[in-house]
C-alpha cells in the first residue's frame, strides 16, 4: 500500500524542512565516506607486520662523555655484560633504532660506478646478534660471522664486502632472480658487497617512508660518540630488565649518558600521527552521525506533533498503527534516498579533491556503498521512536475541536 | 526593546528545553570540534618571524646531482654544504647572516649535584640571536672570531642556566661540553618559536637548543650534524677534512637584507659565485637559488601537512552539517510557534520586529553553544596533545584570539542558522493563525 | 445497526476518575437518522468516539451490525472503521498537506481498492456534493462550506454503513449549514444510518430521532430539548 505521491506533494509541502534533512544526509555520507577510506588506509598502514617482537625489545643510547672515547671497545665490553644479563635473549649494536624516525639510507645499485637507476633503501651498521635479537625471519643465505664486522672512524668509508637484505628490497634490485651471491655496490662506488642473505621482511626506520620495507643491514661497527644497543629479553620480562639495565652499564663505565626507551613506544610515536588521524576522524564521525540522528528525531517528533491531529483523522478513517509508522518510515526513506543520492556524488567528487590535493587514498564504490547504507540505518533508526510515536496517537485526537 | 527580545529569548528557550538544548548542543559540537582542528591549524601555521617578514630570507643553492632534482616542492636542496656556507659567510652584503646545524653535547658541571645529561645543541654563528631576535638575560653572544677559528665558549639557554646555575648570573663560569672545558659568555630568556621556523629539518615542533656553541669549532671536535645530513656523490676524499669538503647537505643558511638594493645585490652576489663554482666543475645543475621569505619558507617545508588540511576541511564540513541541523530545528521551533507570531503581529508588531525577535533568539543560542565550544575544544585540544605523544605540545595551546574566535565563530554560525527561519516566520500571514481553530 | 447496553467509559488521571460514560444504553435501527445533543461535557464526545470505534469503553457492550466491537484490537478496530463508518469532523479535518482528490484518496487507500476503483470512487463523490472541478485544489483554497462538503465526500466515498457527524455544521453560516444538512439528508435517504452530534436544537429536529444525553447518561429519547443548548467551542 505505497502512497507515493501523495506522499511525494506533502513532503513539497514541507519542502524547506525535508530538503534540511536531506542536506545533512547528503554532507554526512560524504564526509564519512571520505573518513572511512582515510581511517582504512592507516589502519592498514599501522597494521603492517614489522617483522619484530615489538613488545620484547629495549632501545637503549649511550653518549660519551669524554672526547675520543674507546667506543669500539666499550660495545664489546657493553655486550659481553648485557648477552650475560639474566633474563636477556640476546643484544645488539646498531647505529640506528628500527620504527624510530631516525636512521639512514642511501642509494645502492647492481652495477658499479653507476649514476642513475639505484634504488634507495634504508641501512644498518650492525652485528650478527642483529637478526636473533629483532626476532627476523632468514628466509635465505646466512647470517654474517664476527669475523666479517668492519671497524671504522666515523669519517672513514669501511671496506665491507657483505651485507644481509629483505626479501623486499632484494626483489626490486634483482626481480625473479635468486640474490644470494649477487652484488650490491653502495652509491658510485666500485666496491661490490656480496648478498649472502636476504631476511623475510623488516620496516626499518621510519614507517612513513614511500620506501619502507627495502633495508640492508652490513656488519660494521663505527667509532662514534653515542651509539645504540638493541635488547631483547625473555617474553614479559622487559620491565624488569629495564630496570637493571642502566645501572649495571654504569657501574661498567660511569663516562656516558645513558638514556633507554622500549621499542614499542617507538612504534608508537611513528605511528602517533596516523593514530590521531585514526580516532579524530573516527570521533568526528560518530559525532556526525549522532547529531544528524539528533536532529532527524527533533525534526520527526516536530513533524509528528504537527500533523498529530491529521494523523488521527487517518487513524479515525482507518488507518491501523502499522500503517501510521509505515508512512514516516517510507517518508523518511524518500528523504534519506535523496541525501544518499547527492551524498554519493559529493562523496566522489569530494574524494577527487582529496587524492589530487592532498594525497589521500581512493574512494571506491564498495565503501561508498556501505557507508550509504549505514546512512540509510542511521536515518530510519532515528525516525523509528518518533513513528511509533506517532502510530500512538489515539484517533480520538480528530474529535477533539481545538 | 534589544532586552525586552532577549528576556523572550531566554523565555522560549526555558519553554523548549530539549529542543533548545538539542541545538545548543549541535553548535557547540561543532564548534568544538571545528575550532580544535582550527586551532592546531594555526598554531602550526604561526610565523614567529612575521615582524620580519620582509627583510629575513632562507638561503637555497641547487649544488644538488646533476642527474635528479632535490625532492622538495621548489626543487631545491632545503640546506646547504658546509664549504657553501663557508663562501657565503664571506661576503658582507647582508646586514646579518647566519650558518648553523643541529648538535648536541653531553654537559657536566664540576662539583655539581646535577648528573651529567645530554643537551641538545645549536652550532651557529654570532649573528644568531640578533637576526632571530633571541633576547639575552646575562651577557651576549661571542666574537666575529670564534666563527671562523675555534672558541670555546657557550650560551646557555634559560632552562639550562635554571638546571646548573638555578637562574644565576653563570656568565664566565665554565661548563664541560663533551668533557671539555667552555667558557659562559650568555644566557638567553626563554625561547620557543612554534613552528620551529629558524630548522624545520628536525621536528617542525622540537623544543629550541639547550646550548649554542660558535660555528668555528667544527675541526676541533669533527661535529657532525644532530639533524638530516643528505649527500648524492659518495666519492669524496677521506677523513673529517672530506666530510666539510664534500658534496653533503646540512648546514642551514638565513641572510637579513634590508632593502630591495641590498636584496639585488646579494643575488648577484650569489650568481656570480654559482658560476665561479661550475667553473670549477661544481653546480652541475642548471643555475638556480632561492631566497625565501620565513612565510613562503613555512610553506616549502611542508609544515601544515596534508593531514593537518584534510582535518581542516573536515571539520569545517562538521560544522556546516551542525549549522544545517540548528537551521531545521530553529525551523520546527519558530514555526510551531507561528499561531503566536501570529498574534504578535495583529497587535502590531512589524515584520522587522518578528525577524529581529527570532534572530535574537539564535543568537542566544550561538552564544551559549559558543562558549560551550571553547570548553569542548579544550577537552579536544588536550586529547590531540595526548594522542601525539608529545611531539605538538608546542602548538596544542588555546590562546585568548582563538577563544574569543570561538565564541565570534558559534555566533556567526547560529546567525546563519537563525536567518532563514526567522526570515520564513516574519513572512507568514498572520491572518491564517487568526482565523479559525 | 448499533447497540449499546450498559457502556461505561471513565478516564482517570493521577488522583481523580472521571466517568465521561455512565451504564449508557441506546440502540440505532439501519437507516435512521439520530441526532444527538446535550449541554456542553455532558458527554456527547466520548459517545461519538465509541461509537466510532475510535476509543474502546470502559464496560458494557457494543454491537455493530449484531457483532461485539467492545472487545476488538487496534488493528480489528481500525478495519472496521475504514469499512463500515464514516466520518465527518466539526474542524472538516482535511489534511492541508493534500489536494482534495489526495484527501478523499486518503481511507481508499487504507481499504486496499485498485487505482482505478479508487479514481471512479473519488470522481463520483466529488460529483455527488458538486466539487469536481475543484479536484487539484488544496483545502485551505476552498470555503468552509465547500471543505465540509469535501469531509463528508471523503467520508462516502468507502460507502460506509454507518455515518457519523461532529457537529458537521458547527463552523459554518446558515446558509452553508442547510446546505450541508440537505446533504446528510439525501444520503440517509440513500440507505445510509447517520448519527449526527449537534447542540442546534433546529437541526437535532431534522433528525428522525433524538437523543440527549446529560451527565454521561441518555435522558430522553423522543422529546426534541425545548430549551437552546449551550454553546460550546
Amino acid at each position: 500500500m505505497l502512497e507515493l505521491k501523495p506522499m511525494l506533494s506533502a513532503l513539497w509541502r514541507n519542502k524547506a524542512s525535508a530538503l534540511l534533512i536531506a542536506l545533512q544526509l547528503a554532507l554526512t555520507l560524504a564526509i564519512i565516506s571520505n573518513i572511512v577510506v582515510i581511517v582504512q588506509d592507516r589502519i592498514e598502514k599501522i597494521e603492517r607486520p614489522t617483522g619484530i617482537t615489538v613488545e620484547d625489545i629495549i632501545a637503549l643510547n649511550f653518549m660519551a662523555i669524554p672526547q675520543n672515547y674507546d667506543m669500539t671497545g666499550a660495545i664489546a665490553a657493553d655486550l659481553e655484560l648485557l648477552r650475560a644479563l639474566p633474563y636477556v635473549k640476546d643484544a645488539t649494536v646498531t647505529n640506528q633504532v628500527p620504527l624510530s624516525q631516525s636512521g639512514s639510507a642511501g642509494t645502492f645499485y647492481t652495477q658499479p660506478n653507476q649514476e642513475i637507476g639505484g634504488e634507495n633503501s634504508n641501512y644498518y651498521n650492525t652485528d650478527p646478534h642483529f637478526i636473533d635479537t629483532l626476532g627476523l625471519n632468514l628466509v635465505a643465505g646466512r647470517n654474517f660471522t664476527d669475523a666479517e664486522i668492519q671497524f671504522s672512524d666515523p669519517n672513514e668509508s669501511p671496506e665491507i664486502a657483505v651485507a644481509l637484505v629483505t626479501q623486499q628490497f632484494a626483489e626490486k634490485l634483482y626481480p625473479g632472480q635468486d640474490p644470494i651471491g649477487k652484488p650490491l655496490f653502495d652509491g658510485s662506488g666500485s666496491n661490490p658487497i656480496e648478498i649472502i642473505g636476504v631476511v623475510e621482511r623488516h620496516l626499518g626506520a621510519w614507517v612513513g617512508w614511500s620506501n619502507a620495507g627495502n633495508v640492508a643491514f652490513f656488519p660494521s661497527i663505527k667509532n662514534t660518540q653515542d651509539t645504540n644497543y638493541l635488547i631483547r629479553t625473555e617474553p614479559g620480562k622487559r620491565d624488569q630488565v629495564l630496570k637493571a639495565l642502566v645501572q649495571k652499564l654504569s657501574e661498567r663505565d660511569p663516562q656516558r649518558v645513558i638514556k633507554t626507551k622500549v621499542l614499542s613506544e617507538y612504534v608508537a610515536r611513528s605511528y602517533a600521527r596516523d593514530n590521531l588521524m585514526v580516532k579524530v576522524l573516527s570521533i568526528v564521525a560518530a559525532m556526525l552521525s549522532f547529531i544528524v540522528a539528533l536532529g532527524i528525531v527533533g525534526l520527526t517528533i516536530f513533524w509528528i506533533n504537527q500533523r498529530a491531529k491529521q494523523i488521527g483523522v487517518r487513524r479515525a478513517l482507518g488507518a491501523t498503527r502499522t500503517n501510521i509508522s509505515r508512512y514516516f518510515l517510507l517518508e523518511n526513506s524518500l528523504i534519506a534516498g535523496t541525501g544518499i543520492a547527492i551524498g554519493s556524488a559529493a562523496a566522489l567528487i569530494v574524494n577527487q579533491s582529496m587524492v589530487r590535493d592532498y594525497s589521500q587514498p581512493e574512494l571506491t564504490l564498495m565503501p561508498l556503498a556501505i557507508c550509504a547504507l549505514l546512512v540509510l540505518l542511521v536515518s530510519l533508526a532515528a525516525a523509528l521512536t518518533p513513528a511509533i510515536r506517532a502510530a500512538n496517537i489515539s484517533p480520538a485526537t480528530a474529535t477533539r475541536s481545538v | 526593546m534589544f532586552g525586552y527580545y532577549i528576556s523572550l529569548a531566554l523565555r522560549s528557550l526555558r519553554g523548549t528545553p530539549v529542543l533548545s538544548a538539542l541545538m545548543i548542543a549541535a553548535i557547540a559540537v561543532g564548534v568544538g570540534a571545528s575550532m580544535t582542528v582550527l586551532t592546531l591549524n594555526y598554531m602550526m601555521s604561526q610565523n614567529a618571524l612575521e615582524h620580519k617578514d620582509d627583510v629575513l630570507y632562507a638561503v637555497q643553492l641547487d649544488s644538488w646531482d646533476v642527474n635528479k632534482a632535490y625532492d622538495s616542492p621548489n626543487e631545491l636542496p632545503r640546506q646547504i654544504t658546509y664549504r657553501d656556507a663557508q663562501a657565503l659567510l664571506r661576503s658582507d652584503i647582508p646586514t646579518r647572516q647566519v650558518a648553523m646545524h643541529r648538535f648536541g653535547f653531553t654537559v657536566e658541571l664540576r662539583d655539581s649535584p646535577v648528573l651529567p645529561f645530554t643537551a641538545s645543541t645549536r652550532v651557529t654563528t654570532r649573528d644568531f640571536f640578533s637576526l632571530f631576535d633571541v633576547p639575552f638575560i646575562y651577557g651576549g653572544t661571542w666574537e666575529k672570531e670564534a666563527d671562523t677559528s675555534a672558541t670555546q665558549v657557550v650560551v646557555l639557554s634559560k632552562s639550562t642556566n635554571d638546571k646548573l646555575f638555578s637562574g644565576e648570573n653563570s656568565v664566565g663560569k665554565t661548563i664541560s661540553l663533551n668533557a671539555e672545558p667552555f667558557t659562559v659568555i650568555g644566557v638567553i630568556d626563554h625561547w620557543q618559536p612554534a613552528p620551529n621556523i629558524h630548522d624545520l629539518n628536525n621536528s617542525h615542533f622540537a623544543q629550541s637548543a639547550k646550548l649554542f656553541i660558535p660555528f668555528g669549532l667544527h675541526r676541533e671536535y669533527e661535529i657532525y650534524s644532530w639533524g638530516n645530513t643528505n649527500g648524492w656523490n659518495s666519492e669524496r676524499p677521506d677523513g673529517y677534512e672530506g666530510f666539510l669538503q664534500g658534496e653533503n647537505i646540512w648546514i642551514q643558511y638565513w641572510v637579513e637584507l634590508s632593502s630591495s638594493e641590498q636584496k639585488g645585490q646579494y643575488e648577484d652576489f650569489l650568481t656570480a659565485y654559482i658560476r665561479g663554482e661550475k667553473a670549477q666543475g661544481r653546480f652541475e645543475r642548471p643555475l638556480k637559488f632561492a631566497l625565501s621569505k620565513p612565510s613562503e619558507w613555512l610553506v616549502l617545508n611542508e609544515v601544515l601537512s596534508d593531514d593537518n588540511r584534510v582535518l581542516g576541511w573536515v571539520s569545517l564540513a562538521f560544522l556546516l552539517v551542525c549549522v544545517i541541523n540548528a537551521v531545521a530545528l530553529l525551523l520546527a521551533k519558530f514555526l510551531r510557534k507561528a499561531p503566536e507570531a501570529g498574534v504578535r503581529r495583529a497587535l502590531g508588531a512589524s515584520r522587522s520586529a518578528i525577524f529581529t525577535q527570532h534572530l535574537i533568539e539564535s543568537a542566544a543560542i550561538g552564544m551559549i553553544g559558543g562558549i560551550a565550544g571553547i570548553f569542548i575544544a579544550v577537552l579536544g585540544i588536550s586529547g590531540i596533545r595526548h594522542l601525539a605523544m608529545g611531539q605538538m605540545d608546542t602548538v596544542a595551546t588555546m590562546d585568548w584570539v582563538m577563544m574569543i574566535a570561538a565564541v565570534g565563530l558559534a555566533l556567526i554560525a547560529s546567525l546563519l542558522a537563525g536567518f532563514y527561519p526567522a526570515w520564513r516566520i516574519s513572512r507568514t500571514n498572520p491572518s491564517i493563525y487568526l482565523k479559525t481553530q | 445497526m448499533l447497540k449499546m447496553n450498559n457502556v461505561r467509559k471513565s478516564f482517570r488521571t493521577d488522583t481523580i476518575e472521571t466517568h465521561a460514560l455512565r451504564d449508557f444504553s441506546l440502540e440505532v435501527k439501519e437507516g435512521e437518522f439520530v441526532s444527538v445533543t446535550g449541554p456542553s461535557g455532558s458527554g456527547k464526545t466520548t459517545f461519538l468516539n465509541i461509537a466510532g470505534l475510535l476509543e474502546p469503553p470502559t464496560g458494557g457492550e457494543y454491537l455493530l451490525d449484531g457483532d461485539d466491537v467492545s472487545n476488538l484490537n487496534d488493528r480489528q478496530r481500525s478495519h472496521l472503521r475504514n469499512e463500515k463508518i464514516g466520518f465527518i469532523f466539526q474542524g472538516f479535518n482535511l489534511i492541508p498537506d493534500l489536494t482534495l482528490f489526495d484527501n478523499i484518496d486518503v481511507p481508499l487507500r487504507y481499504r486496499g481498492f485498485s487505482a482505478k476503483e479508487r479514481r471512479k470512487r473519488i470522481e463520483k463523490v466529488l460529483e455527488q456534493v458538486g466539487l469536481s472541478a475543484r479536484a487539484k485544489h488544496l483545502p485551505a483554497q476552498l470555503s468552509g462550506g465547500q471543505q465540509q462538503r469535501i469531509a463528508i465526500a471523503r467520508a462516502l466515498a468507502g460507502e460506509p454503513r454507518f455515518l457519523l457527524a461532529d457537529e458537521p455544521t458547527g463552523n459554518l453560516d446558515s446558509l452553508m449549514a442547510r446546505q450541508v444538512m440537505e446533504l446528510l439528508e439525501f444520503i440517509n435517504e440513500w440507505g445510509t444510518t447517520i448519527v449526527m452530534v449537534t447542540h442546534d436544537p433546529e437541526l437535532a429536529r431534522r433528525a428522525h430521532r433524538n437523543i440527549q444525553i446529560v451527565d454521561g447518561q441518555v435522558c430522553d429519547l423522543r422529546a426534541v430539548p425545548e430549551q437552546p443548548a449551550a454553546v460550546s467551542v
